[in-house]
């Protein structure tokens, strides 16, 4: 057949110009420079976006650690000197109320039902620990300072840490055993100095940390007079809380309880409004 | 058969001299090395923006949630306030809605955020850091200065002190007094809204953004007429 002639003389061309390759074979340097072509490529892209997150990342890199996330959901752990403590939340007292708490300044345990404004809040004189503990619950981080150890520039670079950002206040603890006490719902970290760089790891690992703190997405808003007042805040009480006081495991009194099912409920008088 | 020959054929070729054998090793090196190479350029540029899964830490998404967040988080502070103290119908009707509609897109940008497997606040206290492109350099924010990228205060947001002259008011002056920090407030948070309306990567991101774009526009001039309705002048407007 024609075509099946025509294909063995093909091949036998091809084995002869293969013959003659191999005694002569040329430099494949098409392949070589395409290849190379792919590595400078591919390499130049690589590296460019590598070094260019790098150095975004660098920045952070200092808090990364302290970053919380599902795989290190309290990086307060990694942090030295924070005291952990287990506390039961919603328990609520009076603003008249005291509460015996177990840790000077307290970060957790009963509070008052009004929790402090902790938006950035920066409160000049002590306020009533009562209220700033339902902020721990909300999230915040407060941080607590001696008036007698922290002042002026000392004083500056924790107030930068408050003003203009959110879930988050101090204020003056006269009777304070450090310079400087953070706390975060069921976390406390006292030091020495303002200086102290566990500071912003603290701040970076708890605040509104949402594996931390008790009431997801709570408020830091106050209502102000009659309820929290941030410009005139009921203040710290340093006296003994006294026998009165609400004990650390106090649960508020249960609602009265209302009328049985199927029991119609008492109905006004007529005539007895007044 | 025919295939049989053509291999006897190729296999009947002279074995490879030395030199070629160097130069088959190179280019196979060179081979692996172009394929790992496109392997790991391939998987970087999926773990960029706009790749899938969560976006990075320092992508226009997750900064516009989490400044936005907190923008919002001012304006439903201030709404609140409004809402209880003033006693002005249509002034505690636009409170109303601003505080209830900015708290439920805070909540759903928190929610966005947890699912990203990313932190509620901005780290290292500063804002809009995320804002790189020449929108933003040109107003001044975002990431103008690679040292100490970001602000620390974003446009439009009150300060302490005027938060607290507004608490102290009552009345006309209260209700004038809301409705100007309000309406500066909305004027500032357009940049951002802008931006991530334009390089946000997740969609519903970009939805969001438009949403806000459009719906705190008509505000805006709600918010403007109701001040003036009330012989207010509105502030100047943020940088």
């Amino acid at each position: 057949m024609a075509s099946g002639k025509n294909s063995k003389q093909a091949r036998r061309n091809a084995s002869a110009a293969r013959a003659a390759a191999a005694i002569k074979k040329p430099k494949p340097w098409g392949l070589v420079a395409a290849l190379v072509a792919i590595v400078v490529f591919a390499g130049g892209v690589f590296g460019f976006v590598y070094f260019q997150q790098a150095d975004k990342q660098a920045k952070l890199d200092a808090l990364a650690p302290f970053t919380p996330s599902q795989s290190n959901q309290d990086p307060s752990k990694q942090i030295k000197g924070v005291v952990f403590k287990d506390y039961k939340p919603q328990s609520h007292v009076s603003p008249a109320d005291r509460v015996a708490y177990d840790q000077s300044p307290a970060f957790g345990g009963p509070h008052d039902g009004y929790w402090a404004a902790c938006m950035g809040n920066v409160y000049e004189r002590p306020v009533r620990t009562e209220n700033m503990v339902h902020s721990l619950e909300h999230g915040a981080v407060w941080i607590a300072y001696h008036p007698d150890k922290v002042k002026d520039d000392d004083l500056d670079a924790l107030k930068k840490r408050v003003v203009n950002q959110q879930f988050i206040m101090m204020s003056p603890y006269p009777t304070l055993d450090s310079a400087v006490s953070l706390q975060s719902w069921g976390r406390q970290l006292k030091v020495d100095s303002a200086d102290d760089e566990r500071i912003d790891q603290f701040i970076h690992a708890l605040r509104r940390n949402q594996y931390t703190y008790p009431e997801l997405n709570a408020s830091c808003d106050a209502l102000g007079p009659g309820a929290f007042d941030p410009d005139n805040p009921p203040p710290f009480d340093a006296t003994p809380p006294g026998p009165d006081a609400k004990p650390m495991n106090y649960e508020p009194p249960a609602p009265p309880p209302s009328g049985q099912p199927g029991q119609p409920q008492p109905q006004p008088q007529p005539g007895s409004g007044g | 058969m025919a295939d049989q020959d053509a291999a006897a054929e190729i296999g009947s070729d002279q074995p490879p001299a030395e030199t070629s054998t160097a130069m088959r090793v190179l280019v196979i090196s060179v081979a692996v090395l172009a394929v790992l190479l496109l392997g790991a350029a391939g998987g970087l540029l999926l773990g960029l923006p706009g790749g899938r899964g969560a976006p990075a830490s320092n992508s226009v998404d997750v900064g516009f949630a989490q400044d936005m967040s907190v923008h919002h988080r001012q304006a439903v502070q201030m709404a609140g306030w409004a809402r209880d103290h003033s006693t002005d119908q249509a002034v505690r009707q636009i409170a109303f809605d601003i505080e209830t509609s900015q708290l439920g897109q805070v909540g759903r940008m928190e929610g966005w955020l947890g699912l990203w497997d990313k932190p509620e606040l901005p780290a290292s206290g500063k804002y809009m850091k995320w804002m790189t492109g020449p929108e933003a350099v040109a107003h001044g924010h975002g990431a103008t200065n690679p040292a100490d990228p970001g602000v620390d205060v974003m446009p439009g947001m009150y300060t302490q002190q005027e938060w607290q002259r507004l608490r102290s008011l009552s009345g006309r002056e209260l209700d004038v007094a809301f409705l100007q920090l309000m309406l500066r407030h909305h004027q500032g948070g357009t940049q951002m809204m802008e931006y991530a309306a334009k390089y946000a990567t997740n969609p519903q991101v970009k939805n969001l953004a438009q949403s806000m774009l459009l719906s705190q526009g008509k505000e805006t001039q709600t918010l403007r007429t109701l001040l003036t309705a009330r012989g207010g002048q509105p502030l100047p407007p943020p940088s």
